[in-house]
């Protein structure tokens, strides 16, 4: 018998089939919510989970779907007939995946349990180093919450959404496996008692931070500041205040943990090893629960779907592309590395792949999905090609002279961290010279001369505020950019030879020049930028609005292998 | 009378455009990244200037490879972007309209247009983009290492004594009729190309092919826009 592998077909294989999705309002979900939508109607039903209750987490669907420019496509196809062609296919659940039972009801969660082939779990807590409790609430517990259904329903599996970063600080190829009994850094490793060590940290910090000796010293120091400031502080406003610092100190004591303890087993931050604990939870679940860990890399711009460019949030080479185009030159960064970049519509066709993989029984346990192993973008050239972008953009648009003919030349530079011109020195010249600016002065010089190293104290001041936030950045992306030289491999996925050209996973076609200065580059001037520099947003605002009808008119002429149930007003 | 097609070969230094290669390998120096590299390759690219300017009455070739040194370890990102700001900024003000106007009679006479350039691909193609009226376009092309020029040109180079013996070749595949063809070219290793066609002419000519086209008894041209 032959072993060549088997050409499935995206469209026949998820014809008709039920899906749950976690996660919809993420930027991987929506994507792919709007190209299985627009690519296959044939689809049966997707069950989309939202956090919410009653008729509000409806209300939340039909906001998302109505104000991103995600569904453009879909409203220009559908016109109309955008809320009926969306309500024969989705029904929106209101849960949670950090509660038990995913947070449903009982009846439609038996429902669903019943229904539904396959979950797709995209949601997780993307933040670095959030406070350990929501990564541990979001990214593990979800994770087990979602393995619960499948486990208890009739035939599904799981497609759970990782990233390939769980392989923490390390060089080298990154095989397709996962490693189930020690850490990165080598650390022996059991994910259940990882699991309760980590529930007793947090128990510990919880104490601490409970400790009436804590709540002393925060009381006193509040009344010490009070007093400075000249007030006399009455009981209740000082409780308040120590009550809004215990709040603060405890999320801050809570990160803190996290990165601790992420740090320690050799993963550079709280997500990626709140990610593959829960990869290692699933894994000893793996007789019971059928799944496939699916490990996107750097997620980006989107190539062609729903249109070039698009993009949106605080994503991993955003800031780094938008310090290019600032004064700042010196981007840590180790020639030669691979920042591994993939766009979100490659990314969307490989989930539906897998997906596929998943229905028929064929999955393997693990795939990568990123293009340092097929198609190599070293972190160098992206910073070139960035300050290219950068160039081409500020000669035509730049909104000065200044901005046209110098800024536009002043190319950031990949370079050691160390080097004398980096951020930190940089900082702390400009803390100088502010502090000179504002306390070094000779007494006796005009008015004029004081008023104005006055005012270019004020902007010094702010120069370093901004540094300081230039500086945790570049501090969080360090081990992508400069501490590692990594590749994942990425050939899982070529075991699944797909039909339909539309759909096949091929990072080897992206050319990255035009990738990065015609697509990404664009994409995140317009959709991303405005956020970091707190501009509007720009939103997407359709002819028709779409409204999710509790009892859609059923397609006529239209083959669906399942009938679709009407959208349930308990559901949502 | 024979049937085979003609075609009009021009040298687009000195009869298109009135700048050469030593200006785009200046631009292209002068932006290099990193203020260290831009000042270190502008310097190399001034100082190879004379030696360009003497060699190119003559050997051309080592002229050529002399004046692209300086485009070592540059990515081929960054040429092809400062290619496309090169041909917007400096090299559309320097195209000679009399030299385009020629390029447009010989279109309207049926030739095909060939045009030989001693510029780089990135900037050549570039710039091909707003000569419609070209078939085909040959110029030098550097070599690429790992994504970064090495500074040298591959072979042919275009600028040297080969181009008569490239244009023997060029007739040969695509049956031209040479002894019915023009030619237009201005600088001193082009009287080989000029002299394989029945139809040369010298434009804008250097020393050495003003002193051979009039001692050939070839047309003369000389303008400046």
């Amino acid at each position: 018998m032959s072993d060549a592998p088997v050409t499935l077909s995206i469209r026949e294989t998820l014809a008709g089939k039920h899906i749950l999705l976690t996660g919809a309002s993420g930027f991987v979900g929506k994507v792919w919510l709007a190209m299985v939508l627009n690519d296959i109607p044939q689809i049966g039903r997707i069950y989309v989970l939202l956090r919410g209750k009653g008729r509000g987490v409806k209300e939340r669907f039909e906001k998302i779907l109505n104000e991103s420019p995600v569904f453009k496509p879909l409203h220009e196809a559908h016109e109309g007939r955008m809320s009926e062609f969306i309500s024969q296919r989705i029904e929106v659940v209101a849960g949670d995946v950090s509660q038990p039972h995913l947070g449903m009801d009982p009846e439609t969660e038996a429902r669903l349990r019943r229904d539904v082939d396959v979950v797709l779990h995209c949601a997780g807590l993307v933040d670095f180093n959030p406070d350990i409790r929501e990564a541990l609430s979001s990214n593990v517990e979800g994770a087990m919450h979602v393995a619960d259904f499948v486990e208890s329903s009739d035939h599904a599996s799981v497609l759970h959404v990782s990233t390939c970063y769980v392989a923490g600080h390390r060089d080298g190829f990154v095989t397709e496996t996962i490693v189930t009994d020690r850490s990165p850094n080598g650390t022996p490793l059991h994910a259940a008692d990882e699991y309760a060590k980590l529930q007793e940290i947090i128990a510990g910090v919880q104490a601490e931070n409970d400790d009436p000796a804590t709540e002393v010293n925060l009381r006193e120091d509040v009344v010490r500041r009070l007093a400075e400031r000249g007030h006399q502080g009455d009981y209740k406003r000082v409780t308040d205040m120590v009550g809004r610092l215990k709040r603060k100190r405890l999320r801050e004591m809570m990160a803190k943990a996290g990165t601790d303890r992420a740090k320690a087993l050799g993963w550079p931050n709280t997500y990626t090893y709140t990610k593959a604990l829960a990869e290692l939870l699933l894994e000893c679940r793996s007789d019971r629960v059928r799944f496939a860990s699916f490990r996107p890399a750097i997620v980006e711009s989107a190539m062609e779907f729903p249109f070039a460019g698009w993009n949106e949030g605080f994503n991993t080479s955003g800031p780094l592309v938008y310090l290019a185009g600032t004064w700042f030159r010196h981007v840590p960064a180790a020639a030669g590395n691979a920042l591994d970049v993939i766009p979100v519509d490659s990314v969307c066709r490989a989930l539906s792949i897998v997906l596929c993989a998943l229905i028929r029984g064929e999955a393997s346990q693990v795939y990568q999905c990123g293009s340092s192993d097929r198609n190599f973008l070293p972190v160098d050239r992206l910073t070139e090609l960035s300050a290219l972008g950068h160039r081409q953009h500020l000669r035509k648009h730049g909104s000065d002279a200044l901005e046209r003919l110098v800024l536009s030349r002043w190319d950031a530079l990949a370079a050691d961290p160390e080097h004398v011109l980096n951020v930190t020195n940089i900082r702390k010249l400009m803390g100088q010279v502010t502090r000179y600016l504002k306390h070094g002065m000779p007494e006796k010089i005009p008015s004029e001369v004081r008023e104005w190293a006055d005012d270019l104290s004020k902007t010094t001041d702010s120069g370093v505020r901004k540094l300081r936030q230039i500086e945790d950045v570049l501090e969080m992306f360090m081990p992508f950019t400069y501490q590692h030289f990594c590749v994942f491999q990425c050939r899982a996925i070529d075991r699944h030879p797909v039909a339909e050209r539309e759909f096949r996973f091929a990072p080897e076609d992206i050319e990255w020049r035009s990738y990065w200065l015609d697509v990404h580059m664009p994409g995140l001037r317009r959709w991303c930028f405005p956020e970091y520099e707190d501009k509007p947003k720009e939103t997407y605002a359709p002819q028709t609005p779409f409204r999710l009808l509790d009892a859609p008119v059923p397609e006529s002429g239209e083959s669906r292998s399942h009938a679709p149930q009407p959208a349930r007003e308990e559901a949502g | 009378m024979s049937a085979k097609p003609t075609a009009a070969f021009f040298r687009a230094e000195g009869v298109l455009v009135s700048s050469g290669v030593m200006q785009a390998a200046m631009f292209m120096a002068g932006q290099r990244a990193g203020m260290r590299e831009r000042a270190l390759r502008f310097g190399q690219a001034l100082a190879s200037a004379p030696l360009f300017g003497l060699l190119g009455q003559n050997d051309r070739t080592l002229g050529n490879r002399v004046a692209h040194l300086c485009y070592r370890d540059m990515t081929e990102d960054r040429i092809v972007v400062l290619a496309e700001e090169y041909v917007d900024d400096v090299l559309s003000e320097k195209i000679l309209d009399s030299g385009i106007e020629l390029l447009r009679r010989a279109k309207a006479d049926g030739h095909r247009i060939v045009v030989l350039s001693e510029g780089i691909s990135e900037i050549m193609e570039r710039v091909r983009e707003k000569w419609r009226y070209v078939d085909d376009l040959v110029c030098n092309r550097l070599e690429y290492r790992a994504g970064k020029a090495t500074g040298k040109l591959l072979d042919p180079v275009i600028g040297g004594y080969e181009g008569g013996k490239w244009l023997s070749q060029y007739a040969a595949v695509h049956d031209i009729d040479l002894s019915r063809s023009f030619a237009y070219a201005g600088h001193g290793p082009d009287l080989l190309l000029l002299s394989q066609v029945g139809h040369p002419c010298a434009v804008n000519p250097d020393f050495t092919l003003r002193k051979a086209a009039r001692e050939a008894d070839w047309p003369l041209m000389d303008y400046k826009a």
